[in-house]
């Protein structure tokens, strides 16, 4: 299973896993909006959000090298668009510009770690719970719950896929044609809708409402 | 596409995001009085398959640029226009929460751009051309169009967002090369939707979101419809045209951020202009740019038509009007 790194730690019994998720989900927004908030040329409070967030992911139990890897892949996507935007800030004048470039993303860095840290430590079942509690409409949250059944099943069927496929036929590139993409696209799309209209039926004959109750 | 957290100017972060939400509402309650309990199993169905498309990445050829679907418009064809909002932002909030795809505090420029562009305003645009051609063709052609408009108008609010407050100088720039890129992008948007929706249209027409057989749908008028689409259509040419309005010498920041742009992210080599002194041949990159530009546009709008065309006349000779083969 390629998508499940984000719920090995989650139902840890360690200090944050226990932490109710709204504390969490607030105190996570808190922190990133805080980070992106501080000012170009801050460092004490750079440096102290990143001791704060250090702390917590030690605290959590979290293998630092599972989030470092996250991390690397995080910095080769957007690393671009940082250099892109860098040039144009009016304080690139001031600091030069690879000093803000860099400053622009550390800032993003740990508002990406620290996203990447509220999923380590809390199941995600229990987060869209705490949403729902925190007033997030209903139909918002049953709409990602059922995402988030169906996104290992998708994923997974995907891959069958295009493995059987790659059995099957000889591809020198490893890459997907465009003929193959959109049939495999096409098939994937039928296959999650009907799975959907059997879900669906099922649960109607299940007493289903439209509200999703839980336990707690 | 995706913009992380510390890009965009507070200000902008700020207006996105309360416009973000706004949208967000309003399609909630839409959808809540539209379709009832079957819609968010349906809903997380065509989340997760946003996602899982998502993966998997496609390559246009020789340009060297690599994308994906975004899904906007299919799934607002499929689940209608606000369902469709709906399922990007699902999609936008578990890429954000569970892999860090896109900053927290830029979720509502990323619902904005994705969403609210590519699923309501894709609709706007696809609804009176599916009716004006009516029957399967009409569909594929609607959505194909829309498709590319949608990406192209999300590149131009981009853009927008990009260089609202610090760097206005610089907006139609980063507008033009933005273009560039996503006219690309947006072919293969157009492609991969329009081949899926044909997939799906040959094996369960039934699917697809029919607006006239939903008795409790948001009345649209259709002339504000027909209004709305010209708007947005006439948004998305007047970014490829918006070049050529441009004023400004050109500074070093420019050729900063074209290197800063284009190395990274479409690998086209326009190193040229480094090598000259701006001040000695002003508007020599600006000039081509504007014409690659506005070639973009008018190459993309041929393309996407003859897909769209091409699609539609595989499958079928065009319906007569309202007939019941549209669906």
């Amino acid at each position: 299973m390629r998508l499940d790194f984000f719920e090995r730690h989650s139902n840890d019994d360690a200090p944050l896993q226990r932490l109710d998720a709204r504390i969490k989900l607030l105190a996570t927004i808190a922190y990133v909006i805080l980070v992106v908030a501080t000012p170009i040329g801050a460092w004490n409070i750079l440096a102290a959000e990143a001791l704060l967030l250090a702390f917590l992911i030690g605290l959590s139990g979290v293998p630092p090298r599972d989030l470092a890897l996250r991390w690397v892949g995080f910095l080769l996507l957007f690393g671009f668009l940082t250099l892109a935007v860098a040039p144009s800030r009016p304080e690139s004048v001031h600091f030069g510009l690879p000093l803000v470039a860099l400053i622009i993303l550390a800032k993003d860095s740990l508002a990406f770690l620290g996203t990447l840290l509220l999923v380590q430590v809390t199941p995600f079942r229990s987060l869209l719970i705490g949403m729902r509690k925190l007033g997030v409409p209903a139909t918002l949250v049953a709409t990602l719950h059922f995402m988030y059944r169906y996104l290992f099943v998708l994923t997974e069927e995907l891959d069958r896929m295009i493995t059987s496929r790659r059995a099957r036929t000889f591809h020198p590139s490893g890459r997907l044609d465009w003929g193959l993409l959109t049939g495999l696209l096409g098939i994937l799309f039928l296959r999650a809708f009907e799975r959907a209209e059997r879900v669906h039926a099922a649960m109607l004959s299940r007493g289903w409402d439209g509200t999703i109750r839980t336990l707690d | 596409m995706h913009i992380p957290n510390a890009v965009l100017d507070p200000q902008v972060t700020i207006a996105t995001g309360v416009l973000g939400i706004a949208g967000l509402a309003y399609s909630l309650r839409a959808v809540d009085k539209q379709l009832g309990e079957r819609t968010t199993v349906l809903m997380g169905t065509m989340s997760a398959f946003v996602f899982a498309a998502q993966m998997v990445n496609f390559t246009l050829g020789p340009l060297g640029v690599s994308g994906h679907l975004l899904g906007g418009v299919l799934s607002a064809v499929m689940l209608g226009p606000w369902a469709g909002a709906v399922v990007i932002a699902a999609v936008l909030i578990v890429q954000c929460l569970l892999f860090g795809d896109g900053g927290l505090t830029a979720l509502g420029a990323n619902f904005f751009n994705m969403g609210l562009i590519g699923s309501v305003v894709g609709y706007a645009i696809y609804a009176p051309i599916r009716r004006a051609v009516g029957g399967r063709a009409g569909v594929l052609i609607g959505a194909t169009l829309a498709a590319w408009l949608s990406v192209i108008l999300a590149a131009g609010a981009f853009s927008l967002e990009l260089s609202a407050f610090n760097h206005r100088a610089d907006f139609l720039r980063v507008l033009s090369l933005m273009t560039l890129v996503h006219a690309a992008i947006g072919v293969g948007e157009a492609l991969i939707t329009g081949l899926v929706l044909r997939f799906i249209l040959l094996t369960r027409p039934d699917l697809i979101y029919e607006p006239d057989a939903d008795p409790t749908r948001i009345p649209l008028a259709n002339s504000f419809q027909a209004a709305a689409a010209g708007l947005a259509i006439a948004l998305a040419i007047g970014i490829f045209l918006a070049p050529f309005a441009s004023e400004y010498p050109d500074g070093l920041d420019f050729v900063g951020k074209t290197l800063g742009f284009i190395t990274n992210d479409a690998a086209v080599p326009v190193s040229l202009p480094v090598l000259i002194p701006d001040y000695q041949f002003p508007g020599l990159a600006s000039l081509s740019l504007k014409w690659a530009t506005a070639a973009a546009g008018l190459v993309g709008t041929l393309v996407v038509f003859a897909v769209g065309l091409s699609l539609a006349r595989i499958i079928s000779r065009p319906a007569p009007k309202g007939s019941p083969d549209a669906a």
